[in-house]
């Protein structure tokens, strides 16, 4: 594969449609990175927190907390996100007290166009370039972005504000964030979609709106609960006529006719995601799990291991 | 069954809303489709930017002007309508220019509105701003239009119900005394000649000023200024949706697949829109695993499925009979897990429901579609 490892990108961006399975690869990406000693946070941008919950942890809120050794995890919302970005720019809190948390100005803060997302990606990206005691504070940063037209809205911020607002704070502020998402060296978006055709196709539009629209560095195209291939055509062939027999054999059967259907199909929006898009691809295996709980993430950063 | 068809036969309006990801435009196109091989006039809209009604229905595209779904394409289903089915996606920017040009009071200060980079920003890129042009163009349906049944397909929105919360928290900000009082100054300034440094005699402004810099806020108040006599006529329709929303003829589908995250927003939908005495005409639970095997009863050895296989005279070639063993096995681990969601699903909200199998193929057509329908 050209190019660096996806995990050598210091911002790893997550996004496809809705549950396709982002937090659960953003959480696999982050235990896979911190398994090969990275210090690493995972930013989620939920009404409802996912990812410490899914590591089996309390959940974080708006400060970073370690969830697992090495993998931090910060759930940030725009109205802590505002205060902080707040507080930084006027540097003294008790301004921002003062003029901010006055609930009709806070009101009034929420309706600038974008201003909320600003300070939401501003907060992450700060992270990101954040430094301590001289060296990065985090080896590694996983945005969990909200799925598709939130996640470009979210991205598309910086641009968005180079190209409406004349000089000033808010202008320096977008300007920093847009050259740090468009570094390749820094930032690598990734797709995560299921062998299926809606998010297929979605994957399709949304890798063409990073490309065109948000100009961010492409990652990896993830294929995530894809079915493997275990039943041969001529074997195939005869689950029909099996699937009625009685029990066990019947439902055996049956189920393997599903499994099988559901592998073939996967395989062929598998081919077409491949030829549609040049990113290098990444699959991950269905896992028949009763429960996602940290030991699913695991496995899931397992199959993960040998690609990224 | 037939809960749901029965729950919305009655309904004028019906909107499908729910978590991304499990199936709402589908689910909607299925919901139109019935009533329409019933005998309706119906119309689904979308607002999914993804475009994918236009998919499902079988159309090419999708735009913000209704187009009927083609006779065609009803035979090469085999389906006989005795209705009609329309199809059209919301244009957000496009709505909110119309609605616009419904309000201002002569051509100029429509062009000036247009104009504002507040409002170009507002109009497209702010959140909330899709929910609230899908609630505009419902209204604007639903009043000048004689649909039987109009179904509306929710964006997957991670913010519950911004589709009822967004027209008020938008309307709220642009009639705002609020920012009248902060940009006072410059609003008193002369309405359209605005001037710098009349923004910063005021405290406040003058401290928002330095987080938003200063010409975020000029541009503000110019908004402001030419918003200000319509505010009334926004205000006023805005009330008729959310009088609309509440009317008996409404219906709301929650639709959920069965993983748990879904189901965890599926039932805070359900608890909000019940705390706002919004109609819920169902649940419908999507892409459900259905379960093959006995309740409680041990799931077979490869042996004993390799004796079946004998008596069918399927040799003992290879390891087929542990192949499927684990085959069957795995496929109750995802029946079972997706059978607890359902409990959990239906125990809390409760009401009418359906339960729509996972289909062995993608929904791409009518007949695909009228198969869904059949679940409801």
């Amino acid at each position: 594969m050209p190019g660096p490892s996806l995990l050598d990108h210091r911002l790893l961006v997550v996004t496809g449609k809705g549950g396709v399975g982002k937090s659960t690869i953003s959480a696999a990406l982050a235990l896979l990175a911190a398994s090969r000693g990275k210090r690493v946070l995972v930013c989620e941008v939920n009404a409802q927190e996912q990812i410490a919950p899914l590591l089996g942890a309390p959940a974080s809120g708006g400060e970073p907390r370690e969830a697992v050794p090495g993998v931090f995890t910060v759930n940030v919302t725009p109205r802590d996100a505002m205060r902080e970005y707040g507080i930084m720019v006027l540097r003294f809190r008790s301004i921002y007290d003062a003029v901010f948390e006055n609930r009709l100005v806070r009101y009034f803060l929420r309706a600038i166009p974008s201003l909320a997302e600003l300070v939401v990606l501003g907060k992450i990206l700060h992270e990101v370039r954040r430094e301590e005691g001289g060296r990065p504070r985090w080896d590694a940063v996983v945005l969990d972005a909200p799925a598709t037209g939130h996640a470009v809205q979210l991205l598309r911020v910086p641009a968005t504000l180079l190209d409406t607002v004349p000089p000033g704070p808010l202008r320096r502020d977008a300007q920093w964030m847009q050259d740090l998402l468009v570094d390749p060296l820094t930032t690598s978006l990734s797709i995560v979609t299921l062998p299926e055709e809606m998010p297929v196709n979605e994957a399709i539009e949304l890798d063409a709106a990073v490309r065109d629209v948000l100009g961010i560095p492409r990652g990896a195209l993830i294929v995530n609960a894809m079915p493997d291939v275990r039943f041969s055509d001529g074997e195939r062939a005869r689950f029909g006529e099996l699937e009625r027999d009685p029990p066990p054999l019947g439902p055996a059967a049956q189920a393997a006719r599903l499994q099988a259907l559901r592998a073939e199909q996967a395989s062929r929006y598998l081919a077409r995601a491949r030829t549609a898009l040049d990113l290098p691809t990444v699959l991950v295996p269905l896992l028949a799990r009763e429960r996602w709980d940290l030991g699913a993430v695991e496995e899931v950063a397992a199959s993960l291991a040998g690609s990224v | 069954m037939g809960d749901i068809r029965e729950s919305l036969a009655p309904k004028r309006i019906a909107l499908c809303v729910g978590p991304g990801g499990v199936g709402k435009t589908t689910v909607a196109a299925a919901v139109g489709l019935q009533r329409a091989l019933e005998g309706g006039r119906v119309l689904v809209c979308t607002i999914d930017p993804a475009r994918r009604l236009a998919n499902a229905l079988g159309l090419e595209a999708l735009g913000n002007v209704e187009a009927r779904v083609p006779a065609h394409k009803f035979r090469e289903a085999g389906l006989a309508p005795r209705g009609q089915l329309f199809a059209m996606m919301l244009d957000v920017k496009r709505t909110w220019d119309d609605l616009v040009a419904r309000h201002a009071p002569d051509r100029g200060h429509q062009d000036r509105i247009y104009k504002n980079r507040i409002y170009q920003q507002l109009s497209s890129a702010l959140a909330g701003s899709q929910e609230y042009m899908a609630m505009e163009k419902l209204y604007e349906l639903a009043t000048e239009r004689d649909y039987d049944l109009i179904v509306l397909d929710t964006p997957p929105t991670a913010h519950a119900l911004d589709f009822l919360e967004a027209p008020d928290r938008i309307l709220d900000f642009l009639g705002s005394d609020t920012a009248r009082v902060l940009l006072a100054p410059a609003l008193t300034a002369g309405r359209f000649g605005l001037k710098l440094f009349h923004l910063g005699s005021s405290y406040v402004a003058k401290t928002l000023s330095r987080f938003t810099g200063v010409e975020v806020l000029t541009d503000l108040a110019d908004f402001m200024a030419s918003f200000q006599g319509m505010y009334e006529g926004f205000k006023n329709r805005a009330a008729g949706v959310r009088a609309l929303l509440s009317h008996p003829d409404v219906g709301f589908l929650i639709v959920s697949s069965p993983s748990p995250r879904s189901v965890g927003e599926a039932l805070y939908f359900h608890e909000r829109l019940h705390a706002e005495s919004m109609p819920i005409a169902g649940v419908v639970a999507n892409r459900v695993t259905a379960d093959l095997w006995p309740q409680g009863a041990p799931l077979p050895e490869p042996g004993e499925l390799a004796a079946a296989l004998a008596a069918r005279g399927m040799a003992r070639d290879g390891d087929l009979c542990e192949r499927l063993a684990r085959t069957l096995a795995e496929h109750e681990v995802l029946a079972r897990a997706d059978a607890r969601q359902l409990e959990l699903l239906f125990r809390s909200a409760q009401g009418p429901r359906a339960v729509i199998p996972r289909l062995e193929s993608d929904v791409h057509d009518l007949a695909g579609l009228a198969k869904l329908a059949s679940c409801l």
